[in-house]
């Protein structure tokens, strides 16, 4: 008769081994399931940028986020966003179309990623149809179940 | 007199109103410390580059550590970090020498940050070998502290404009 002693112990290592187990696959679960919410982020900044709406490009970030452009300027919070989204979209991009294309995804904590997105902006009167095209580089947070964008970097090359 | 339930009551909240202020008179005051250990990271990161010596410049990287080039071309782990710079380092930035300045730093967690950092680059040569009389852009870098305290690079960017 195995003890009563060892017994306990036999079933404390199986549960642990158990729910080890359903933990690991449930982290595995949770990453799938925020990698596509990415995605579904970065679809709706696309489609957003490609209405030339400004202020819902601008809600796309969270209150107090930064962009910075191919020349490094900056612009910080919703107020400089929108301002900055609103002169390009009736200037210089006012006919132009963005294609953003997910690299990678590298989470740097569960609510906190960094993302990659290949882009390519198109416009008919440019030469060759292609006004610009390189890499965006975002940090993205998870707000009230939203990934937002807290940091957008763009270099074009 | 009160029963000695609700003089621990009162201690505890009096211990609750005072930890909360210090708590948060520290916060500026770590933020300051990391911020300079930051710096220190960047500056060693540079004072590396400019030595050409790739094993120290990839092992500025935690191990599994990611690199984009200006053209987006990416370096994963510290293998091909140290491939990536060697390769630099013996062809057309081998006369190179780079300044970098940190524009700023923002805490996403206590313990990882993005930084932006202005860079310029003299002696530097196209990869057919003609002379680029000064390169400059931006890195956005985000850096983790390790478990010994010190700030790595976890994802490095650059642009160059």
């Amino acid at each position: 008769m195995i003890r009563t002693q060892t017994r306990i112990v036999i079933a404390a290592l199986l549960f642990l081994t158990f729910s080890a187990a359903g933990s690991r696959a449930q982290m595995a679960a949770n990453r799938e399931a925020d990698t596509a919410a990415i995605k579904q982020s970065v679809a709706s900044f696309e489609d957003t940028w490609n209405s030339h709406d400004a202020h819902a490009v601008a809600m796309r970030y969270v209150e107090d986020g930064d962009f910075s452009s191919v020349k490094a300027e900056p612009s910080h919070g919703r107020k400089e966003l929108e301002d900055h989204y609103s002169t390009i979209f009736t200037t210089f991009l006012k006919n132009a179309h963005t294609t953003d294309t997910v690299r990678s995804i590298r989470f740097l904590a569960p609510d906190l990623a960094s993302v990659d997105i290949d882009w390519l902006v198109t416009d008919p009167a440019a030469p060759g149809g292609v006004l610009r095209k390189g890499l965006l580089t975002w940090i993205m947070s998870k707000r009230g179940g939203q990934w937002m964008i807290v940091i957008y970097h763009e270099q074009a090359f | 007199m009160f029963s000695i339930r609700a003089k621990s009551v009162f201690a505890l909240f009096l211990l609750s109103a005072f930890a909360g202020p210090v708590c948060w008179a520290q916060m500026p005051a770590k933020m300051d410390a990391d911020s300079a250990a930051i710096k220190q990271c960047v500056a060693a990161w540079e004072d590396a580059w400019n030595r050409h010596d790739a094993h120290a410049t990839a092992t500025a990287y935690v191990e599994d550590g990611d690199f984009s080039s200006t053209t987006g071309v990416p370096s994963h782990g510290w293998k091909d970090l140290e491939a990536h710079y060697n390769e630099i380092f013996t062809t057309f930035l081998k006369d190179a020498h780079r300044t970098d300045t940190v524009r700023n730093i923002r805490f996403l967690t206590p313990d990882i940050a993005a930084v932006d950092i202005d860079w310029q680059m003299t002696g530097a040569k196209t990869r057919d070998g003609k002379d680029i009389p000064v390169r400059k852009g931006l890195l956005d870098w985000v850096v983790t502290r390790q478990k010994n305290g010190q700030w790595m690079i976890t994802i490095y960017h650059e642009s160059a404009f």
